[in-house]
């Protein structure tokens, strides 16, 4: 980046030129990033305003119904369901991530080392993130079953799913297993690109396997951390699918798998209620916002390399 | 040179046929294709609907129905198609999310066009047909309808020595205490209940209870007839003479039946196609519902789906055509004759298999609420959980589900 920009830099001329210079290489950047900004907009922001402006109103099938003011948050506000969804989601993000990140962190390093069958184990890790979170899911819930594998394993008669204690313990479990491949993904780019020489230097100094890895590499793998631990929040914040699937829909037994957007597809789609669902929405969306700025002070700015 | 003079003459031949063919068929009215969506809930269900649309073809040749049904979330793929202003012309609507689709006005009212066309609508049970009433306005028709009867083990009936159906609460309570004592249902229990509305709400109508007023504007889950049915029902289960699915390791309760875990069940006709697939070899017998007293206190749900016209659908006419077809004598007997489902209308006779779940029409309540109860039925099923698993009290759970429901009732 630095060579480009020096050569574009002009030498000593002058500064009209200077500044017509620096004019269209801004141009040329903003060129490029017109049409993915054109995309962002009409497919993000847009969206993001106008589920703002609908939360303010009765919205029905057809649109606009009444303006309600700040009914619909007010209304959320109170409910007992959105309460335990809110509940459950915190729940599931404050579990899942740690043990995403744990585990994402450990294959990394695993298959970081010159180990035979290397690309074996990366394919093998990465693939329950490839594969669609819905087979996937239908898969698991053979396998907890009352009478599935895990029972016949553990030789017990829970139905993982069904028990309202276990049940989002279960998806803590599937869900940790199948994304954990995709944060070693990042772990591993982030790993390699720690350069040799500071471990030639550990090895100079006699610093043991351990030592080497709390002292040298997690610090220098702080970026990645936050990273990872962004987008895994920001993942868990949003789950969906794997509720939907476990509970047919409805997020029980007795709500134990009602996720924050389980709750809003239900209000708009069952409930017909699509202001308090956008208003869900727009909740969500300033949770994840508080989240990801917590994340950012708590790992400092993320160093530029 | 000859084969290819044959083939020239071949061509021509071809495309006069051809023209000929394309001016017959402009003298023929035109062709209007309406598209019939519902949801597929068997193969054989799927026949019968077919014969009955080949039956409707055949008596209006300027009418092709494009049968698609919607494999899936329902809902969701009709609330979409209804926002984006192309909903199917007719479609199945279930007596449940039947009001917040009227309210939001994605169904056509139908009166016009029932009185334009002389439709006989006395022949509909009344109870069914008033589910698909909203704000004094007909939206739709029930193509059929289901009920609650009760099923029974025969040889488990026998052994306990029980040769008549139970007919009353108190009938079913001996029957069960016989079965319990001759221990005829062993490694099950005599009876198997769900922690489920939509069977316990047959008790609350048969001790005169409901769950709406009339009107539908106030809630009565809390009062008294309401907690005596929870407690009469909840009886069984604390006295040990009825489990739950859960409880006898089954996922409902017609399972418990094949798999001989309990002798009489409460379901509705969808237990005969089940257990003559899943459970051939288990002998069962089918009766109506029992009923409070022998001569009143009498109560069942209707589950019923009617066939419903777009508000948006391009073909209204052609539509209606379809529907009044499908819901009338004609089509409700092709749509009925293979027992797939029961017929919604008086004088299309239901088959002798159906006749104890048919014989609940005049006393049958729709499984319906009002518009955005969908949150509080939900509430409600957990919370009945709650009280079957003994962490909450019966009154608790009412207190909590009445204030939910008037929430609901009033806009949320």
């Amino acid at each position: 980046m630095r060579t480009i920009a020096t050569r574009l830099r002009p030498g000593k001329r002058g500064a009209a030129t200077v500044g017509g210079a620096r004019l269209r290489e801004a141009l040329v950047g903003y060129a490029f990033v017109l049409l993915p900004m054109a995309v962002f907009g009409v497919f993000f922001l847009y969206p993001i305003g106008y589920a703002i402006y609908i939360s303010f109103f009765d919205w029905g099938i057809y649109g606009k119904i009444a303006s309600v003011g700040t009914h619909n948050y007010h209304y959320l506000f109170h409910d007992h369901v959105f309460g335990l969804a809110l509940k459950n989601t915190l729940f599931f993000t404050f579990t899942v991530v740690p043990i995403q990140m744990a585990l994402g962190l450990a294959m990394a390093i695993v298959v970081n080392q010159k180990i035979r069958g290397r690309a074996f184990f990366r394919s093998a890790f990465y693939f329950p993130s490839l594969t669609s979170s819905a087979a996937i899911t239908a898969i698991a819930i053979f396998i907890l079953n009352a009478d599935g594998l895990l029972n016949k394993i553990v030789g017990g008669h829970t139905p993982w799913f069904e028990n309202e204690s276990t049940a989002l313990w279960s998806i803590v479990g599937l869900i940790s297993w199948t994304t954990s491949g995709t944060m070693m993904l990042f772990y591993l780019a982030a790993l390699q690109s720690i350069p040799t020489d500071v471990y030639e230097a550990a090895a100079i100094d006699n610093t043991g396997t351990w030592r080497t890895f709390w002292k040298i590499t997690f610090p220098l793998l702080k970026p990645a951390h936050f990273f990872v631990a962004v987008v895994s929040v920001i993942g868990a914040m949003k789950v969906f699918d794997q509720a939907f699937i476990v509970s047919h829909g409805t997020g029980g037994p007795n709500n134990s798998t009602m996720t924050m957007v389980l709750y809003l597809y239900r209000t708009a789609i069952y409930d017909v209620h699509f202001g308090r669902a956008a208003a869900m929405g727009v909740l969500l969306l300033v949770i994840i916002m508080a989240f990801t700025l917590i994340q950012r002070i708590a790992f400092g700015r993320p160093e530029v390399q | 040179m000859r084969t290819s003079l044959g083939v020239l003459l071949a061509l021509a031949v071809a495309a006069a046929a051809l023209a000929a063919g394309a001016s017959a068929g402009h003298r023929v009215a035109k062709v209007t294709t309406v598209t019939l969506t519902g949801w597929a809930s068997s193969p054989a269900e799927t026949a019968s609907l077919q014969d009955t649309i080949a039956a409707f073809e055949k008596a209006y040749p300027a009418i092709k129905v494009n049968y698609s049904p919607i494999n899936g979330d329902y809902a969701t793929s009709m609330i979409a198609k209804f926002a984006a202003r192309t909903p199917p012309d007719v479609f199945y609507v279930d007596s449940s999310v039947f009001p917040d689709w009227a309210k939001q006005g994605a169904l056509l009212p139908l009166d016009g066009y029932v009185k334009k066309t002389h439709f006989n609508t006395t022949a509909f049970y009344p109870k069914l047909l008033n589910a698909f009433r909203y704000q004094g306005h007909l939206y739709g028709f029930p193509k059929d309808w289901s009920s609650l009867g009760i099923e029974v083990n025969s040889a488990m009936m026998a052994k306990a020595g029980i040769t008549s159906a139970p007919k009353t609460w108190a009938d079913l309570n001996a029957d069960a205490t016989k079965l319990n004592n001759t221990n005829a249902v062993p490694g099950g229990k005599p009876v198997c209940l769900s922690a489920d509305w939509a069977r316990l709400g047959a008790f609350v109508f048969q001790n005169g209870g409901s769950f709406l007023n009339a009107t539908k504007t106030a809630a009565t889950w809390n009062t008294p007839q309401v907690a005596g049915a929870v407690n009469y029902y909840l009886s069984y289960i604390q006295r040990g003479l009825a489990a739950t699915p859960a409880q006898l390791g089954v996922g409902w309760c017609g399972e418990a039946l094949g798999k001989q875990k309990a002798a009489i069940i409460m379901e509705g006709p969808w237990v005969q196609p089940y257990m003559s697939s899943t459970f051939p070899d288990v002998g069962y017998k089918v009766y109506p519902m029992v009923s409070k007293g022998p001569t009143k206190g009498f109560g069942n749900w209707a589950f019923t789906v009617s066939y419903s016209i777009g508000r948006d659908s391009p073909h209204k006419n052609q539509a209606w055509t379809l529907l009044s077809y499908l819901t009338g004598p004609k089509g409700m007997k092709v749509w009925t004759s293979k027992g797939v489902a029961m017929s919604s209308r008086s004088d299309v006779k239901p088959l002798p298999s159906q006749q104890p779940f048919a014989l609940a029409a005049p006393y049958s309540h729709p499984w319906q609420f009002a518009p955005g109860f969908h949150t509080v039925t939900d509430q409600a099923g957990n919370e009945l959980q709650a009280v079957f698993d003994g962490k909450e009290s019966v009154a608790t759970m009412l207190q909590n589900i009445q204030s939910l429901a008037t929430t609901a009732l009033h806009g949320g």
